[in-house]
């Protein structure tokens, strides 16, 4: 069947949702979500692993429009935040414009029709309008180690963790020290006889400064909007001020540095293993972790911390690069996703036929971090160069959402119905953003982080600058910078 | 985007004034950072100094003691002037002044006339009122006695309760541990006690940034309220902050400071602009 829609999106996570609930808003109700999965959440439905939470505190890594006095903890579980973006989808009417276990197939653009049309695993769309809200850590990545095929054990990545096994008592080998990571290994140190953490590299640390909220305080929100607007303003003011040391002005890196490594050294007394945890590049140069729990863990007798990739498995044997080898019975990767290139760019093509992936052979990239050249009536929402490295994602997110609603706005008031970016824009946009990013720690941090694109060496996935200053600045439509047709 | 700062000297009236340039030079005026008491350039800007210098040229300087036995305010805006006249010889500057480096750059705007075309005024005042006088008065007899609880007034009226809930007594004693009281900064207390620019500000052509803090015991948000209904070409903004905002909340200063650096007219003359909501 064909069903011709005026917006259609692509995804029911933050950006999904967040997008349908202001066009909602706005008036419009032409579009439908197409979601794989069987919920909406996005990486809050993938990602149910033992310890999940946010490392935003949830009164700010929530929508604006959307307050909930009553969340459960400064940073709540994953499960609370899934619930949350159910009952919005639920609460604003967008449950009905879902259409779920729909995979997007491929989609592409037809100049002569001047539409999109999208092949799913049901349906096929026509649409004047393609917004992906796929995700950049949508789909895991899984590094292809040699031998993996003879492991015996259980094996499963972070994102698609397994409950129906039982990993009680049991050897257990977490790959990975990133942000996933951190949060399983204190899980796993409870319940395994042995856990072996294969460390590429060590992460920078801060204390999490967490706790359940009473009744009283939730009451007290609830009861006094105010208070939660200025709580608010508060978690984001201290984000952005984060920001100076991604700049690496040097205090701010010497404050930064000194924070992680006195929680390092107040949790761990053993010379070796603190040796082993100190990171070798510079503080911010990849994601900023918290936790008060994982160092006590790694620092357990059960566990060990191999400082080393692992490099390849033999049968349950697996060995890091050191050479070093341990038996386990179940493998966990905990080895981030596929950002850089995101897999839903193979399946969208321009009329030429040519992939976004294809397009973005050297990195990708978007005209305010939204629109792509030759790619007409398409908004890439959460794609290149809007990941943060100090602040919640929901803020870009809905600034995006934001630009959406006052491009379509414009259009109609214009009685416009086509807008491509224009490609000398989009390079001067690109050459600000690397600009701006020269001297970062990202850049110059002595790192290697899925934040650069390593075929060109740029920072692809991150925004370079303050946050706010995305919302200043891509929030709203910029006519001028578009070729707009009739 | 890099940025190297040059620290510089200068000397006015035979004392040697320190001051620091950094930035690129593009079609944003030079703006000028004068600090509050018992501040200086790292101390006060050390996030606005730097953050500002990816953007724009910027100029800070560290007032100095005249060496006389009490600080009148026209030596203040005499180190200033010579700065900003030394670095900035053609054309015009944004100045700022914080806390006590407000009423200094009010009246250096007044001195300089159309040099300092955008002016902004953090938590300053124009008129030494009686909850200040109260205010030095303590102050003053605190360090004639040689009191060591100056330290922890001098820090109860700098942070907002707000910002002392998320911090331990410990942790707010160990902060006020390190600060230094000097001979220099008790005439600046002194001089405190004395301030009065009223009648430069009802002069003042200056398109001018007004920031008032909700939160702030030293120099309450009413003067910055009266010095919006002063200055004729004013505009308004408020930081939920105590005094020390660029402790406290120093990328909201950020914030305000570029949008009115890069565009005055994003805050109307006569307009109260709210605080962004994120
Ligand atoms: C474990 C984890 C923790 C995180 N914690 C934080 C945090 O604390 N703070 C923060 O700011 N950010 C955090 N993030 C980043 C997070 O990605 C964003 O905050 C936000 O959730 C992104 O929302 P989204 O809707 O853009 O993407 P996603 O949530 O990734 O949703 C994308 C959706 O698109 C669907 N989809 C993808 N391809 C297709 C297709 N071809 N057809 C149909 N459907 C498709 C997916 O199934 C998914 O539901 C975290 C990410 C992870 C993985």
């Amino acid at each position: 069947m064909i069903i011709d829609k005026k917006i259609v999106i692509i995804g029911a996570g933050f950006t999904g949702l967040g997008t349908a609930i202001k066009l909602l808003k706005a008036g419009q109700d032409d579009f439908v979500i197409l979601e794989r999965r069987p919920d909406v959440g996005g990486v809050w439905l993938d990602n149910n692993y033992p310890g999940i939470a946010c490392d935003v505190p949830s009164h700010f890594y929530s929508f604006s429009f959307r307050l909930k006095p009553d969340w459960s903890k400064i940073q709540s579980p994953g499960g609370e935040i899934q619930e949350y973006l159910r009952e919005c989808a639920e609460e604003e009417g967008v449950m009905p414009f879902i259409r779920f276990n729909t995979d997007m197939v491929e989609s592409r653009w037809d100049a002569t029709a001047k539409y999109w049309v999208i092949k799913t695993s049901h349906d096929t769309y026509r649409c004047k309008f393609l917004l992906t809200g796929a995700g950049h850590l949508a789909d895991e990545f899984m590094p292809d180690i040699a031998g993996l095929d003879t492991f015996p054990g259980d094996v499963f990545h972070s994102a698609r963790w397994d409950h129906s096994i039982d990993l009680n008592g049991k050897r257990i080998g977490v790959v990975g020290s990133g942000a996933s990571a951190i949060q399983i290994v204190p899980e796993m140190q409870k319940i395994a006889s042995e856990l072996v953490v294969f460390q590429r590299s060590a992460p920078y640390m801060n204390i999490r400064n967490d706790h359940a909220y009473t009744d009283a305080e939730k009451r007290t929100f609830e009861r006094n909007p105010e208070v939660l607007e200025h709580l608010r303003a508060w978690i984001f003011w201290f984000g952005e001020e984060q920001y100076a040391q991604r700049r690496m002005v040097p205090k701010y890196i010497e404050d930064a540095k000194n924070v992680a490594m006195a929680h390092m050294e107040n949790q761990v007394a053993d010379p070796e293993l603190r040796k082993k945890l100190t990171p070798t590049y510079q503080i911010g140069c990849k994601r900023r972790l918290s936790s008060s729990s994982y160092y006590p863990a790694v620092a357990s007798p059960n566990v060990t911390v191999e400082a080393t990739a692992l490099a390849r498995i033999e049968g349950s044997k697996v060995y890091g690069t050191s050479g070093n080898s341990y038996e386990v019975d179940a493998l966990v990767f905990a080895t981030g996703f596929e950002a850089v290139r995101m897999p839903f760019t193979k399946r969208v093509f321009n009329a030429e036929g040519v992939s976004l992936d294809e397009h973005w052979d050297t990195g990708m990239q978007a005209l305010d971090a939204i629109a792509v050249a030759g790619y007409p009536n398409l908004f890439v929402i959460y794609g290149p160069n809007t990941g943060l490295g100090s602040n919640s994602a929901v803020y870009v997110i809905e600034a995006q959402v934001d630009y959406v609603i006052s491009a379509l706005e414009y259009l109609e008031q214009n009685q416009l119905s086509v807008f491509d970016a224009k490609p000398a824009a989009e390079e001067q946009f690109m050459d600000h953003i690397h600009d701006v990013a020269e001297g970062t720690v990202w850049l110059d941090g002595g790192c290697r982080s899925w934040y650069v694109d390593e075929r060109s060496g740029r920072l692809t996935v991150i925004w370079p600058d303050f946050p706010h200053i995305f919302r200043e600045e891509l929030s709203k439509f910029r006519p001028s910078v578009y070729e707009l047709s009739a | 985007m890099k940025s190297e700062a040059v620290d510089k000297t200068i000397v006015v009236d035979g004392v040697n004034i320190s001051y620091r340039t950094s930035g690129p030079v593009n079609d944003r005026l030079p703006l000028v950072l004068v600090h509050g008491t018992a501040g200086n350039i790292d101390s006060h800007f050390g996030f606005l100094f730097p953050m500002m210098a990816f953007r724009q040229r910027v100029i800070g300087i560290n007032l100095a003691d005249p060496g006389t036995e009490t600080i009148a305010i026209e030596q203040f805006v005499a180190q200033v002037s010579a700065v900003i006249n030394a670095e900035v010889p053609d054309g015009a500057v944004t100045l700022l002044g914080y806390s006590m480096g407000a009423p200094i750059a009010a009246k250096t705007a007044h001195t300089l006339g159309t040099k300092v075309a955008n002016l902004i005024l953090v938590a300053g005042y124009m008129k030494t009122d009686t909850h200040q006088k109260l205010r030095g008065h303590i102050w003053l007899s605190l360090y004639k006695e040689g009191n060591p609880l100056l330290k922890n007034f001098m820090s109860f009226n700098a942070f907002s309760p707000f910002h002392m809930r998320s911090r331990s007594l410990e942790d707010m004693l160990a902060g006020t541990a390190k600060m230094n009281v000097t001979p220099f900064l008790a005439k600046q207390a002194e001089l405190n006690t004395r301030i009065d620019v009223l009648a430069e500000c009802e002069e003042l052509q200056a398109r001018t940034l007004v920031v008032g803090l909700s939160d702030d015991f030293s120099c309450p948000k009413h003067h910055s309220k009266a010095m919006f209904g002063t200055i004729i070409h004013a505009s308004y903004t408020e930081i939920a902050t105590g005094h020390a905002v660029v402790h406290e909340r120093p990328a909201e200063l950020f914030y305000h400071v570029n949008r009115f650096c890069n565009d005055p007219e994003c805050y109307p003359v006569g307009k109260v602009v709210p605080a962004p909501k994120p």
